[in-house]
């Protein structure tokens, strides 16, 4: 096509101006792919680790439990829940599970406790309970020799009761019915560090806890992934739509003042690019106006012998895009090693920092059609957009400048 | 013998008050098919100014421009600008091709636009080459052609789209007067064998001893106005 080949050779015809204003897009590209990789990646991270550490990707709670928790507040129809979960495609795994606290006493020592009921063979499908245990091994429904159910306790715990794997104990609570419940468990792991979620927590195995507690079978909520963990949202209203008696939450709901505080940081980021993006596109629009005002006469030829106007703003626009397209290629090019790297290699940071015992020690980027094509889109758009002025502006230029007499 | 131009009472006024300048003072002037005008006139006398409201690319203060019996001013901008592309081949003093487009590629753009088929417009840009002499050169860029040449190509690109008439603003000024001479052949040639309507504008007395009819401006006003048989 002629128009493409003109456009492109206008482009050419200022080499180091052309190559300045490409530069300038190819920067502010790079910029913005590289920033939106590390921050996709840093937030996957953070969300990853605490999703996979205990908050899952949806859960299922009775009523108001989320942010009320009550004892009595419990899913008291399991086959119903769970046959819904086993037949949803997009669940990758589930959990039943128990709460309450309590005191526990060590010797002469005492602290609060938390205690999890957790499904020994369950639990580890949705999170990563096995892989934090530190001491002892991850535990069974066996009693032990003497008869007492095993405990998992975390960290914090262990070291306020001076507890070690094999000890006993003994944990005082109130069971739903109001009666006291109380017993004697013995020490199989030790979970987590200090600063775990759970480092005051106490895992056992769920029969053990619901008889504890006195609450039958019936649990306080389903924990569960997505097999993709990015439609889990929509994964939680199908899952509504399945349990109308229950209450179906994402984790941005369940951890709705993290998710703000995201969601704020990846806008405030948008901004900044937003801004850079339009510093660049000024310095382009400036360019592409002035290439306009330097071809007034050869704009007036075209005019003259039969151009519309329309062709000459179809020809600014080709040209505008085109070097956007170009620069942004370019960008790509240069900018993919660097996010494959961080992506798969990341940057290991000097000081490590333990986010819910699970350690965050290297930054990592995203690599993903998000952060390559909407910096595209944006940019491209923007390229569209600032085109259209300089092209208005030559649609304005009377046929009579090709004269060029006066 | 069809009448393809006529201009009736065309006033043209430039500024206002004391610096006032009446371009052209009510010219009305009728040409036919196939003729070869050549307007002539001291600087500043109109030659210009009748040139470019002939060709729609400016509009009298007064007056009407009929070509090929339409009137101009009644047309739309876009209209204007269509009936440009398909009834008027222009010839600049500057040549003006594009110089980033090769001399084939200067005369293909006009018929692209007008939506000609790819195998139509090489061929004729073929045959516009060969018509001004210029076999072989279609690759080369203005830049690499001399004033001549490219005012060769100029002729070419404003006989491509086959118009009625081709208005030329002393097309021979920034030649030499031997290549000048030269390209009035040219174009005195297509004249005649093609019955194309030429207007050209030029100071120039062996130029305008080619052409059959000679108007002369003075001041906005035609002083004279005679054909002649060269
Ligand atoms: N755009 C314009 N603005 C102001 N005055 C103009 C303009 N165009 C033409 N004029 C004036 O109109 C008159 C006629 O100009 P025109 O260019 O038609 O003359 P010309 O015969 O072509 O002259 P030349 O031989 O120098 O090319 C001149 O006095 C000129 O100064
Ligand atoms: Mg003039």
């Amino acid at each position: 096509m002629l128009i493409f080949k003109l456009a492109f050779r206008n482009i050419l015809r200022q080499r180091r101006r052309s190559l300045l204003t490409a530069l300038s897009m190819a920067g502010g590209y790079m910029l913005f792919v590289f920033s939106m990789s590390l921050l996709e990646g840093s937030w996957t991270n953070v969300v990853d680790i605490f999703t996979l550490d205990h908050t899952g990707h949806v859960q299922i709670h009775k009523d108001d439990y989320a942010k009320r928790p009550k004892i009595y507040k419990t899913i008291t129809d399991r086959d119903s829940v769970e046959s819904v979960l086993t037949g949803n495609e997009g669940v990758k795994g589930w959990a039943p599970r128990v709460y309450s606290t309590a005191l526990a006493y060590g010797g002469d020592k005492t602290s609060i406790a938390q205690i999890f009921g957790i499904d020994v063979t369950l639990e580890p499908s949705v999170t990563r309970i096995k892989q934090k245990v530190t001491e002892g091994i991850y535990f069974d429904n066996q009693p032990d020799a003497d008869g007492y159910a095993k405990a998992m306790i975390g960290r914090g715990l262990a070291n306020i009761l001076k507890l070690n794997i094999g000890d006993e104990i003994v944990l005082i609570s109130s069971g739903a019915d109001g009666s006291i419940a109380n017993d004697v468990f013995v020490i199989s792991a030790i979970v987590g560090n200090t600063t775990s979620f759970d480092r005051l927590g106490v895992f056992l195995p769920i029969t053990v806890a619901q008889r504890f507690l006195s609450i039958d079978a019936d649990v306080h909520e389903y924990a569960l992934l997505a097999r993709d963990k990015h439609a889990n949202e929509r994964l939680a209203r199908s899952l509504q739509l399945a349990l109308p008696q229950l209450k179906v939450s994402p984790w941005q709901e369940i951890e709705a003042t993290f998710y703000r505080t995201m969601q704020s940081d990846k806008q405030s980021n948008y901004f900044t690019m937003g801004l850079i993006v339009f510093i660049v596109f000024v310095g382009v629009l400036n360019t592409v106006l002035m290439s306009v005002l330097e071809r007034t006469k050869e704009f007036g030829v075209l005019r003259s012998i039969g151009c519309r106007p329309s062709e000459l703003v179809k020809l600014i626009f080709i040209e505008t895009v085109m070097l956007a397209f170009a620069s942004i290629l370019a960008g790509l090019v240069l900018i993919l090693p660097v996010i494959m790297w961080f992506t798969n290699v990341g940057l290991k940071l000097d000081i490590a920092f333990d986010m819910g015992g699970v350690v965050f020690d290297t930054m990592k980027g995203d690599f993903s059609a998000y952060v390559i094509f909407m910096p595209m889109g944006f940019m491209l758009l923007t390229a569209a957009l600032i085109s259209l002025p300089p092209g208005l502006r030559a649609a304005r230029i009377l046929p009579r400048e090709a004269m060029g007499s006066h | 013998m069809t009448t393809v131009i006529e201009t009736r009472e065309l006033v043209r006024k430039f500024g206002s008050g004391e610096t006032q300048v009446t371009a052209l003072n009510e010219v009305s002037i009728t040409i036919r098919k196939g003729e070869f005008t050549a307007i002539t006139g001291p600087s500043g006398s109109g030659k210009t100014t009748l040139l470019q409201l002939i060709g729609g690319l400016d509009e009298p203060d007064a007056g009407d421009v009929f070509l090929s019996g339409s009137n101009i001013a009644k047309m739309s901008g876009s209209e204007l600008s269509d009936f440009r592309r398909d009834h008027i081949g222009f010839i600049f003093q500057s040549y003006n091709l594009i110089p980033v487009l090769s001399a084939e590629e200067n005369i293909e753009y006009i018929m692209l636009l007008q939506g000609i088929s790819a195998k139509i417009r090489q061929s004729r840009v073929r045959e516009m080459l060969a018509l001004v002499g210029l076999e072989g050169m279609g690759d080369r860029r203005p830049a690499n052609l001399s004033g001549g040449q490219q005012q060769r190509v100029a002729v070419a690109r404003a006989m491509a789209s086959k118009p009625d008439i081709i208005l030329a603003d002393e097309p021979t000024a920034n030649l030499d007067s031997k290549t000048g001479i030269a390209l009035l052949d040219v174009m005195r040639q297509l004249n005649q064998q093609m019955d194309m309507t030429f207007v050209f504008s030029t100071h120039d007395h062996k130029i305008m001893d080619r052409a059959d009819r000679l108007v002369h401006l003075e001041d906005g006003v035609i002083h004279l106005d005679e054909s002649r048989s060269v």
